[in-house]
């Protein structure tokens, strides 16, 4: 027992000299920061804010929203196809749930408002100095709040506002508030950052939400607010509209009120809204969404070359470019959209009409060559490997070229091309509008920008809601305005009623192309089933040439209108369905109609 | 009587030598030690007095000397590769011994965590395993070698990639959702900074793996099992010099065979035919890539795998070691080098290694002293695109193409740049890093004046350096312009236009990463035989802290991409990150042996455990164990009525233990930097992303872990048997509530520790051992059954019968089950199907008889990529001057997904492109069947994901990965003694060996073993290592001694 004593003994000695060490054990960690640090840190704080920000994510993705509606198809599909053939169902959504970016998504939308949640509650304690600054963000952080919850409602109706920061064990299971609420509460997000927020967003701060950015949503909240869909309310559900009988002339009114509103602060202007003579009015309107904060810019998210890192899933000059330059192809123009270009003197384009039909390019509303690549549009110069089969570094889509000795061979820029065919178009067109034409391929990182609001829309928000009210000489202005930065003819008093509606929403799908507008425009109209019935079309272009890399040599084009993929409407797709695993985790939640 | 051969201390069995005894040292032995058959003396063997830790070894004329008590102890005398010889003093002062070699080779102690104890009288679950089995496999990685060696073992070689070609281990299979990984302890020290794959077998003396709940005194990181290395040491005698050279050639054991470029394109015809679209090549023109004499600059048929691979690539390898000592100091030391060429011809991938390793053991009086230094330089190259992509572009790319076109200029690329015979190589820049690692390890044991007590500590300091750096540059491709040349003949490199590829600018990347590793700990024992009872006590305290660092740093616009060195970057588009981390342990831990007789055995272990994982006020747990053992061959009423064993022994352990692999610091509020958001055009607004909702109560899973054996020895020990059953409960295991908090509560939420886990199975080992006259052999069969079943986890509620995972196996997944091709349209019709299915399509099975074919009729399958069965059978066997050695392994249960992007966007497994359902060429929509070849068992030609049966999964698809290996074969002949002796060495052997050399398994496509389906989109495994089938190695091999 002595023994045991002593070994006993020896070993509390050496315990002891190690106890020290048990402090050891309160490492902090190196790679991170402690939350009682970032909330008495003014910089960590905003730090904090600016990582909301990439919740807005951006509409540049390779699949792009147009590609769901008649507007645009995905090449590679992208789970685009079930949603256009309405076979979405909460367990399987697709591509509005799988690979496209964040912004319509349930639970990236809810994590951030939660973000936005905890800053609210944090910055009110928060041991920042500078009134102003503490001001500004607050701003900011409500505009956040309600461009995430604005979202929700485009795609889901009325759903669950949450405020709270929950705890882990507080019942954290809320049921979708009405359309009503969740607009109202959007609106009262808008108004308390328009309050809080300067104007105008300058120098350093450019890019962060202004009270301009706030009032724009508010506009586009509103039109939305007084649109068919949520008022017609066809399942009568309040989450999905009203359920009383709206004023719909005071709803109008005050969604016009604050389109002018926003036009009345002075600051923001059509980018080069009056084309200097001699000036592309085409590259005029493909440069607004290449130039970063340019006066009608009223939000935009910028991306920078530098900071390799950035990983913001923003490839415009690789996602939506053709084949036969080692592009993708991404989401390609519909012949829908296409035909929805009007002629140069602002007349239909017909394909009945012979001259037009056999020239189906020439003499389009310049938007058309700023927005679309065509067979036959110069682009630009091929890059070395195959530079061979085309010296002029023009679109090449057409099926078959035959060449003198009776061969055919087939367009670059399609699925038979001998450069990476499966990125070819399926329908004969490339998007160019979203398209960074100056960028190669191999880039990991270009330049550019995402526009969230700009003054064009503002425009037609208050067009829209001026042809609703019947006030058509206001709409007719705020449309020529943006017919007349295009060199389009403007229209005149004699254009009223059903014609105006019609010319201005024709105006606003081709203003707004590819700019994540169309899917829920046609969805408000409720115009979808007619237009989304339809599958999509493209066309077949066979032509001959004396040589095939030199394009003057080409020569009777033949062009044959044709289908490529099957599209289904059904009413459920009004709006996205809840997704089955949040159902399943809140039994407090109403599934949307047709689900 | 057994608890004489319980050494304290694992590696202590070598160092208990002839110095210095310290109490009542009042009678001498000495002698000589001698072999049996050959006569001659024995250097360095083992002399312990029984009952007590103190002993000597015989010096190099093999003579010892000791000091003994008293005239009635008895001492013990054991060798590697003889029979323990028993000699009670009885007044004698001369006693010369002749030891008996034996077939036994392993010694017959097992090491266990903080000491070894004997087989014998060991009362937990060890599985072992000799450094000596593991050099027959000429592999250079240790974990490879282990598969089938031992039983519970289970390995899975993912991967034969040069430097990246570890294998995943797991002790008795899966137990827990999150980290199943063991830890690993190398001559006591945990985890230390590098693991024990690069270690070389010529180093190791011996593995054994802690299975049952006596792991529990390695506490919060045992609940996977324990793997416990030693290395070798020095022996006293005079230097002997070992020197081994092996040369082996390598090959991938199986890549899939692709579809040549006629049958290619008439899939790519018959795609067009679904579309309603007339055939893009002619008949005739599909002919001429049939015909070999055509024009190869226009008809290329390409084998891929053939262009790219070489038919084999070497691996050598050079081991030299020197042993010896006299009586107060003895070393080991040892130095290595091995040189692995990758798959590819003109190989950018390749491994070389150089280590050395110097052990040294010296006593001063009643001080044992151990000073260890080990050091390694792993040397790892490679191309700039990694295995998984290689391997990809293998099966993706057209069979039309060439690699090189009949000029010797590489041909096209099939994007991005990508033409696989340049990609395996340095044409695209490099990709390299250097691992540099050492470690020192002091270990200090006291005897005490006191019997049976000593006090040792060790202190260990490990250093890893890696430097990696990686240059990607533009390349050259090459390609035709057919039309032009078709139409104008001509010489044909008119024709061909070259250009660069890949990116614009070279761009370099490098990162330096630094990390260190610190361990102390102090041991106190106490053992003592008294009579009937022994006891041994243990009891010591443990420190450990590691902390790394990595900077690095991105450039590029280089003005040449002959200088891939920062300074000749551009200025633009730079980027430079790092940051560190810390971790600390600290713990108390103890084991208590007590036998009665060596009949009835008791052993408990614990440990209180602390780790800077978890908060304050949770940091420590505490994980006791208990085993108990009954030798039954120790009683008389057994073995008066029974009489052929000579051993047998029952035993069982329960006890708890702990997993604290998680990520830590999840107890608390945490911020890191994001990606940044730019404003301003260009101004890099800084980002600081919320970590995940803190858990305050986190805490360690917890392993309650059961275990019952039985261990026997029948016939003189030639017959030898030990069965083992497991049962594991595992709580507390980490999970999110992803499936009950709802999305729109905003907060990522943390893990908590609720789920459950249950992993039972058995493993066991028979061996026979035996010789007829001079032929020695050894058979050997061990195997291990390990299966799992998810007790609770948070699942969503309403998932039918069929589809719940919970109370089934661990990381399964839900498929569609295949029953078949769609013949003709009327057995479409008549069939449940997805709207769009025609025929070739694959059959789904209406599950739920709804009649339609929806997410209902998705099936949990259970099984995944772990085996449940796994097992392996070796024969040893020696003939005078010849040895053999054959080794077959083999797992079941193991299942993978085949994957591939073919269609137009790439070529078909050939076993696909022969199984499909073909269309009738003259139909216009391709819906009827080609009457010639039907039935088909295959669905038709596609495209990527575009039909429903690729872009669901579904069981056509989900192939079984069983197997049996010829894993090892080694035949060796060693030179006569007496020519050897002439040559003026004590030994000389060579040998032909190989690794992997049959590969039976119902899967054909690819290594049955390899991470993923090989040619599966590169992003579902683009890590280094992944698709890179496992290798098979033919070596030569010369092994001197002298």
């Amino acid at each position: 027992m002595k023994s045991l004593k002593y070994l006993l003994s020896v070993f509390l000695i050496s315990a002891y000299s190690f106890m020290g060490c048990n402090e050891a054990l309160n490492v902090q960690p190196e790679n991170k920061i402690s939350e009682n640090v970032v909330w008495n840190d003014p910089n960590l704080i905003e730090s904090y804010l600016n990582n909301i920000y990439r919740g807005m994510d951006h509409g540049a993705n390779q699949a792009q929203l147009a590609s769901m509606t008649d507007q645009a198809s995905s090449i590679p599909d992208l789970g685009t196809g079930i949603v256009l053939k309405s076979e979405v169902t909460p367990g399987n959504m697709g591509n509005l749930a799988s690979s496209r970016s964040d912004q319509y998504k349930w639970g990236p939308l809810y994590s951030r408002i939660h973000q936005t949640n905890v800053f609210l509650k944090n910055i009110q304690d928060a041991n920042i100095d500078d009134q102003a600054l503490k001001d500004r963000m607050t701003g900011e952080a409500h505009f956040l709040r309600a461009y995430f919850y604005h979202n929700l409602l485009r795609a889901y109706g009325g759903v669950p506002i949450v405020t709270e920061v929950y705890g882990l064990n507080d019942n954290k299971q809320d049921p979708r508030a009405s359309f009503k609420e969740t607009v109202d509460f959007i609106i009262s997000e808008a108004d308390k950052a328009a309050q809080l927020l300067p104007t105008v967003e300058t120098g350093d701060n450019l890019g962060r939400a202004s009270a301009g950015a706030a009032m724009a949503l508010k506009s586009r909240v509103l039109l939305f607010a007084a649109s068919d869909l949520y008022n017609t309310n066809p399942s009568g559900m309040p989450e999905t509209g009203y359920t009383t009988q709206q004023d719909r002339t005071q709803l109008w009114r005050d969604a016009k009120n604050v389109a002018k509103a926003v036009m009345d602060l002075g600051v923001y202007h059509l980018f080069r809204a009056n084309p200097a003579p001699g000036d592309s009015v085409a590259k005029n309107y493909y440069d607004l969404f290449f130039t970063q904060h340019n006066p009608e810019v009223i939000m935009e998210r910028d991306f920078s070359a530098t900071g390799r890192s950035l990983n913001s899933n923003y490839r415009p000059h690789i996602y939506h470019g053709p084949n036969g330059y080692h592009q993708w192809g991404g989401s390609t123009p519909t012949q829908q959209l296409v035909d929805a270009y009007k002629m140069k003197d602002g007349s239909d384009f017909s394909w009945n009409d012979p001259q037009e039909a056999a020239h189906p390019y020439e003499n389009r509303d310049p938007r058309f060559y700023a927005t679309i690549l065509y067979d036959g549009a110069p682009y630009r110069q091929r890059p070395a490997d195959d530079i061979q089969w085309d010296h002029d570094g023009v679109i090449q889509t057409f099926k078959r070229l035959t060449l003198p000795d009776g061969s055919e061979v087939p367009g670059l820029d399609t699925r038979d091309s001998p450069v990476e065919p499966w990125n070819g178009t399926w329908s004969g067109y490339y998007p160019r509008k979203i398209l960074d034409d100056k960028a190669l391929p191999s880039e990991g990182q270009v330049p550019g920008m995402w526009i969230y609001f700009r003054y064009g829309e503002v425009l037609l928000n208050y067009a829209e809601a001026s042809i609703e009210l019947g006030e058509y000489a206001d709409a007719r202005s705020a449309l020529n305005k943006i017919r007349d930065r295009v060199n389009m003819p403007e229209f005149n008093s004699s254009v009223t009623g059903q014609a105006l509606m019609d010319a201005y929403r024709n105006e606003r799908r081709i203003e707004l192309a590819y700019e994540e507008h169309r899917f829920f425009d046609i969805r408000r109209w409720m115009i979808a089933p007619q237009v989304m019935n339809e599958d999509a079309k493209g066309i077949t272009i066979t032509a001959d040439a004396t040589d095939r890399a030199d394009r003057s040599t080409y020569s009777n084009y033949q062009y044959t209108l044709m289908t490529y993929q099957d599209r289904l409407w059904k009413d459920k797709m009004y709006f996205f369905p809840i997704p089955q695993d949040e159902m399943n985790r809140n039994e407090k939640l109403v599934q949307n109609p047709g689900y | 009587m057994m608890n004489g051969y319980k050494f304290i201390g694992g590696l202590f069995c070598l160092l208990f030598l002839s110095i210095n005894l310290y109490a009542q040292n009042n009678f001498t032995v000495s002698g000589v030690v001698t072999d049996s058959t050959s006569g001659e003396t024995l250097p360095g063997v083992n002399v312990i007095l029984k009952g007590t830790s103190h002993g000597t070894t015989t010096d190099s004329k093999g003579h010892y000397k000791i000091n003994v008590p008293s005239s009635a102890d008895t001492l013990i005398f054991s060798f590697v590769g003889y029979k323990r010889a028993v000699e009670p003093v009885n007044g004698r002062n001369k006693i010369n011994v002749v030891l008996q070699t034996s077939v036994v080779t392993s010694e017959q102690v097992v090491v266990v965590g903080y000491g070894v104890q004997s087989k014998r009288t060991a009362t937990g679950s060890v599985s072992a395993v000799s450094g000596d089995k593991l050099d027959k496999a000429p592999t250079v990685n240790t974990t490879q070698s282990l598969a089938g060696k031992m039983p519970g073992l289970v390995t899975i070689g993912h991967s034969g990639e040069p430097g990246h070609d570890s294998a995943t281990l797991r002790v008795r299979g899966q137990h827990t959702l999150n980290d199943n990984e063991p830890l690993i302890v190398i001559d006591g020290v945990p985890s230390p900074g590098q693991g024990l794959d690069r270690l070389s077998p010529d180093d190791i003396k011996n593995i054994s793996v802690l299975k049952g709940a006596s792991a529990a005194i390695y506490g919060s990181q045992a609940a996977n099992g324990v793997i416990l290395v030693t290395t070798k040491r020095g022996t006293a005698g005079s230097p002997k010099f070992n020197f081994k050279f092996n040369q082996g050639f390598t090959q991938l054991t199986r890549t899939p065979n692709m579809a040549d470029a006629p049958t290619y394109l008439t899939m790519l015809n018959e795609l067009n035919l679904y579309r309603g679209n007339p055939p893009v090549y002619s008949q005739q023109e599909i002919q001429k890539y049939a015909d070999p004499n055509s024009d190869p600059w226009l008809y290329p048929n390409t084998d891929w795998f053939a262009a790219t691979l070489k038919p084999y690539s070497n691996q050598t390898k050079l081991d030299m070691s020197v042993s010896g000592g006299d009586e107060s100091i003895q070393y080991r030391l040892s130095f290595g080098g091995l040189t692995q060429d990758g798959a590819y011809e003109n190989s950018a991938t390749r491994y070389n290694q150089y280590h050395f390793r110097s052990n040294l053991d010296g006593q001063i009086r009643n001080l044992h002293i151990k000073f260890d230094v080990n050091g390694r330089w792993e040397d790892r190259n490679y191309p700039t695109k990694s295995a998984s992509q290689i391997f990809e572009g293998l099966v993706k790319m057209y069979p039309y193409l060439p690699g090189y076109w009949p000029n010797g200029k590489p041909g096209p690329a099939f994007e991005n740049g990508e033409n696989p015979v340049i990609m395996g190589t340095s044409a695209t820049g490099f990709d390299n890093s250097d691992t540099y690692y050492i470690s020192t390890r002091l270990n200090l044991n006291l005897e005490l004046p006191v019997k049976g007590l000593s006090i040792r500590g060790t202190g260990s300091f490990d250093k890893n350096l890696i430097q990696e750096k990686r240059f990607v540059k533009p390349w050259s491709l090459c390609s035709l312009d057919r039309a032009g040349y078709k139409a104008n003949d001509g010489d044909p490199t008119n024709y061909l236009s070259c250009s660069e590829q890949g990116i614009d600018n070279p761009e370099l990347f490098q990162q330096s990463t630094d990390g260190s590793n610190f361990l102390a700990n102090v041991i106190g024992e106490y053992a003592r035989d008294m009579g009937v009872h022994s006891l041994d006590l243990m009891i010591g305290t443990e420190y450990q802290h590691k902390n790394s660092a990595f900077f690095n740093a991105f450039r590029t616009n280089f003005a040449s991409d002959k200088v891939p060195q920062f300074f000749a970057a551009g200025q633009a588009q730079q980027d430079i990150n790092g940051t560190g981390s810390h971790g600390a342990r600290m713990n108390f831990f103890g084991r208590a042996n007590y036998s009665y007789k060596d009949k009835y055995l008791f052993e408990f272990d614990s440990r209180y455990d602390g780790s800077y994982i978890f908060p304050k006020g949770h940091r420590f747990g505490f994980f006791p164990s208990g085993s108990v053992a009954w030798r039954l061959t120790e009683e008389k009423f057994f073995t008066d009525r029974i009489h052929f064993f000579d051993n047998l022994k029952i035993r069982a352990s329960y006890g708890l233990s702990g997993n604290d692999r998680i990520e830590p610091y999840q107890y608390l509020s945490t911020y890191q930097f994001g990606l940044g958001y730019i404003f301003n055009s260009d101004q890099l607004g800084h980002t600081l992303v919320p970590g995940p909702t803190p858990n305050p109560n986190i805490t360690w899973e917890v392993a309650k872990k059961f275990d019952v054996g039985i261990e026997a020895e029948i016939l003189d020990s030639r017959l030898s048997f030990e069965m083992d059953y497991f049962d594991e409960l595992r709580s507390k295991i980490l999970i999110q509530r992803n499936a009950s908090v709802p999305l729109s509560a905003g907060i990522d939420l943390p893990r908590e520790n609720l789920g459950k886990v249950r992993s039972w199975g058995y493993d066991g080992t028979i061996t026979w051992r035996d010789h007829a006259s001079d032929f020695f052999y050894n058979i050997s069969l061990n195997g291990g059954y390990a299966t799992n079943k998810i007790k609770f986890w948070d699942e969503p509620p309403g998932a039918p019968a069929w589809q719940r995972s919970t109370g089934h196996k661990m990381h399964t997944n839900l498929y569609y089950v295949a029953t078949g091709i769609f013949q003709d349209e009327a057995q479409v019709q008549n069939t449940p199907h997805i709207q769009g299915a025609r025929p070739g399509d694959v059959i789904f099975k209406d599950v739920n008889n709804d009649g339609k074919i929806t997410d209902m009729d998705r099936v949990r399958i259970e099984r995944n990529d772990v085996p449940d069965w796994t097992g392996g059978i070796t024969l040893d066997a020696q003939y005078k001057n010849f040895d053999f050695s054959i080794f077959f392994q083999g797992a079941l249960g193991t299942s993978q997904y085949v994957r591939t992007a073919s269609g137009q966007f790439g070529n078909y497994y050939q076993q696909f492109a022969e199984k499909r359902w073909r269309p009738d060429p003259n139909s216009t929509n391709g819906m009827k069947p080609d009457p010639s070849g039907a039935p088909y068992s295959g669905p038709r030609a596609f495209n990527r994901v575009e039909e429903y049966w690729m872009a669901l999964d579904n069981t056509y698809f989900y192939r079984k990965t069983d197997y049996l290996r010829l894993k090892n074969l080694q035949i060796g002949y060693s030179l006569p003694k007496n020519i050897a002796s002439k040559a003026g060495l004590d030994n000389m052997r060579i040998y032909i060996s190989g690794f992997n050399l049959i590969t039976w398994s119902p899967y054909k496509i690819g290594d049955p073993e390899s991470a993923g389906n090989i040619g599966g989109p590169a992003s579902l495994a683009d890590v280094r290592g992944g698709h890179y089938p496992q290798k098979r190695i033919v070596n030569l091999g010369i092994s001197l001694t002298f």
